[in-house]
């Protein structure tokens, strides 16, 4: 706790996180503000105390109040400098992942045609160059899933995302992004237990955003669980909205951690102890995407014991 | 099928690793195609060539997707040849703004696979 305070406290730390000079950090500008009224405000008392004259009085006001505004718009060009880092940083996320989808598409689309129907002479693969050349094809197709990712969150962030809602039946976009996870579920050997209610109404949401949400919270569940594993998804209507439930009994998120889970690049501390790939955009995403359709996001965690994510959506019809 | 009756595609694409992919699969599927590597030799190729169907980049050297499809949709002899975009711009109003300048499909090259594209030429061509 006490530590935690230093740290908090510790300004030129903290300044050399943020990569910026003394003079255009907040975190000092503000302390050194601070000291300066309190000074001012000595120093103006016997100023005046001494001088019986107005004048004197008023000329230390002054001087006092300008310097005070000038740290105070020194601190609104450091917190402006901050603020133009974060759009440039969405530009340079944005540009560099336009950059990586021309080559990944390019690989992608020579691998195809490598694959062929054999219908062109000379393009006869061996079994064991198919096998190779489809370890090609996984790895790339990761690499467009992670980028097609960053490209979504710059979207969001942008508030350029674009949801186009219809009336879906959450089960079968449940069953739709369970089976797109068959490979890692085998892998892990984990038990789907899959309880959808028969009577669940149609919503109005936007079906390839919420596959993602499922995919998301379904795979993260898988990841963190033990090897043979379960992971629980449950579906039904309760009122006037709809619930999805996706309970796992892996290794949970200590509570410590449980503010950050849906920020964005959050990887939980148990990580290092469960092989996982990805690089935490996911809740980031499917929490924003969520809200994005009018519904909320949330989860209980125990570390040792397990997560369970909770959706909920408001039952919405359009005709 | 003799040579003379097979469909002809145009590739508009810079890219020459994209572009020999799509030229070879066009290839496979029974159509004669020919290549440009930027906006102003596409538009030549249009007039020399005579292709049933252009694949249009965006992102184009000189002439861009844009400008092209634009000059196509202008000269009544060309404007009825079916335009296809194929490019990694996702945003909406690009999408849109090609839409509104007469392209019969727009497609994003890193969700479709080529099989798609395919599909789509065999679909545009029907």
């Amino acid at each position: 706790m006490f530590w935690k305070f230093l740290d908090d406290v510790n300004f030129v730390s903290r300044c050399r996180k943020y990569n910026i000079g003394l003079w255009q950090c907040p975190n000092f500008l503000f302390l050194v503000m601070g000291l300066l009224t309190v000074a001012a405000m000595f120093g103006t008392f016997f100023v005046s105390k001494s001088f019986d004259d107005e004048t004197v009085t008023i000329v230390s006001v002054t001087i006092v109040t300008t310097i005070i505004v000038t740290i105070g718009s020194l601190i609104i060009r450091g917190v402006e400098r901050i603020a133009e880092a974060n759009v440039m940083k969405n530009e340079f996320i944005s540009i560099v992942s336009h950059q990586l989808c021309g080559p990944l598409s390019a690989i992608k689309w020579n691998m195809e045609v490598l694959e062929g129907d054999g219908s062109s002479d000379n393009l006869q693969l061996t079994p064991k160059q198919t096998v190779f050349l489809n370890n090609i094809k996984e790895a790339n197709d990761k690499m467009l899933k992670l980028v097609g990712q960053l490209l979504e969150v710059n979207r969001i962030d942008e508030g350029r995302a674009i949801f186009k809602s219809e009336n879906v039946d959450l089960g079968e976009i449940a069953d739709q992004a369970i089976s797109e996870l068959k490979d890692i579920i085998s892998e892990r050997e984990i038990e789907i237990k899959k309880r959808i209610a028969p009577d669940l109404p149609l919503i109005f949401v936007d079906a390839t955003g919420m596959k993602t949400v499922v995919r998301s919270l379904v795979s993260n569940a898988i990841k963190y669980s033990r090897q043979k594993g379960e992971v629980e998804v449950d579906l039904k209507s309760s009122g006037r909205k709809i619930l999805l439930t996706v309970k796992d009994w892996g290794v949970g998120i200590p509570r410590y951690q449980h503010r950050k889970v849906f920020e964005k690049f959050f990887r939980s501390a148990n990580e290092a102890r469960y092989r996982t790939d990805g690089i935490g955009l996911g809740l980031y995403l499917a929490r924003a995407i969520v809200e994005n359709l009018g519904g909320k996001l949330w989860f209980e965690s125990e570390a040792g014991k397990g997560s369970t994510f909770y959706v909920s959506l408001p039952i919405v019809q359009k005709k | 099928m003799p040579e003379q009756e097979k469909k002809k595609i145009l590739v508009i694409e810079d890219d020459r690793s994209l572009q020999n992919a799509l030229v070879e699969i066009v290839h496979q599927e029974g159509f004669v195609s020919e290549s440009a590597l930027d906006g102003e030799e596409g538009l030549a190729k249009i007039k020399t060539f005579g292709p049933d169907l252009i694949l249009l980049d965006i992102i184009l050297p000189k002439k861009d997707g844009f400008e092209v499809l634009s000059e196509i949709k202008k000269d009544e002899a060309i404007k009825n040849i079916p335009v296809l975009i194929l490019t990694n711009l996702e945003e909406v109003d690009n999408v849109q703004k090609a839409l509104d300048l007469g392209a019969t499909n727009y497609m994003v090259k890193s969700d479709f696979s080529l099989k798609d594209v395919v599909e789509k030429i065999r679909a545009t061509m029907k």
